[in-house]
Parts: C-alpha cells; structure tokens; sequence
C-alpha cells in the first residue's frame, strides 16, 4: 500500500509543481508571482526528498537540503530587491 | 512485534501521503480560485505547510536507515523555520508595496445571495 503510495508521490508533485508553475507564469501581479514561487520552491524540495528515498540514495536528501537553503536565501534576496526597486 | 511495527509503518506513511495529496489538491485550488494576492498567501502556505510536512513525515516513517532519517529530520527542521518566514517575507512585500485589498463589487452587500 504505501509502496503504491511512494511509487505515486513523485508524479503528484510534478503536476502539482507545473500547476503552481502556471500560475507563475499567468499571474496578474507580482505578490502573485512571489506566492505561486514560494509554493514552487517546497514541491520542489519535496520532489527531491521523496525522489531520494525511493532510489535508497541519501546524496538527493543533501541536494534537498541545500536546495532549500538556497532557495530561502534567493527567495529573501528577491523579495528585498523588488521592494528597494521603486523607491 | 515485528508485524505490529510493520502495519504501524505501513498505515502510518499511507495516511500521511493520503493527507499530503488533498491538502496539496485544497491549496491549489484556491491558488486559482482566490481573487487578489492576499488571499492566496493564505492556500499557499497550507499547500507549502502541511502538504509537504506530512510528505516528509511519510518519506520518516518509510526511510530505510539511520542516516536518511536523521537527514530527513534535518531537512524537516530547517523547513519548519524557512517555509513561514517566506510567508511573512511576502505578507510584508505586499503591505509596504500597499497593495489594495479585494472588495466585493459594487451594490453587493453580504447575505444577498441567500
């Protein structure tokens, strides 16, 4: 059952990464974009955590691990230069 | 003991995963259903939150060994903390940019649809 389960979770987080991926695309504002990315970045996480246990390879949980770690960073530097760039 | 440890994994993760898919499905459909921004901060985190925290706590109680489960544990730690904070970040991007908030349309009042 949950073999099924763990064979099934890297394809619903693919469509649910290229759901939220669309709404990057469409969205009408930038607050949009800045959530539809936030959303973006854990599916992606969670893609690589599930990925690595299901192949039995811990190297994809370090990868997870620093791809979380960057993404903040990123995400925090974007928020801060979008804010500064009107002012 | 041993079957009783096994049917616990194996109930545990399927709950877990089960949890994950609908509040994933719940979160993006209000990322599209929801009109302004402000609304939609609020799916997202429980898309980002809870779907993938009890995705994580699946991929623990299913982890093969040690270290990919101390790894697993790290991973959801540091998750805990960034993940809220990106929510905040963006909560307060919206409010110094002064984005307006969504009104119902004009002549509406609430409990007219009744």
């Amino acid at each position: 059952m949950s073999q099924f389960f763990i064979q099934l979770m890297p394809w619903i987080m693919l469509a649910f990464g290229s759901v939220s991926l669309l709404r990057l695309i469409l969205g009408p504002t930038l607050g949009d974009r800045l959530v539809a990315l936030n959303v973006l970045s854990g599916l992606a996480l969670g893609f690589l955590v599930i990925q690595g246990v299901l192949q039995g390879r811990a190297l994809y949980l370090d990868v997870a691990l620093v791809y979380d770690i960057f993404g903040f960073l990123g995400f925090l530097a974007l928020a801060h230069f979008l804010k500064k760039k009107d002012e | 003991m041993e079957e009783i440890v096994f049917w616990i994994r194996e109930v545990g993760a399927s709950l877990a995963y089960v949890i994950s898919i609908i509040f994933g499905l719940i979160g993006l459909v209000g990322l599209y259903r929801f009109p302004d921004a402000w609304s939609r901060l609020q799916t997202s985190s429980i898309t980002s939150t809870t779907s993938i925290l009890s995705m994580l706590l699946g991929t623990l109680i299913m982890s093969p060994n040690w270290e990919m489960a101390f790894r697993i544990l790290i991973i959801l730690g540091f998750f805990m903390i960034s993940s809220p904070t990106g929510s905040h970040i963006i909560a307060r991007f919206l409010w110094q940019k002064n984005i307006p908030h969504w009104k119902p349309e004009e002549g509406l009042k609430p409990g007219d649809n009744e």
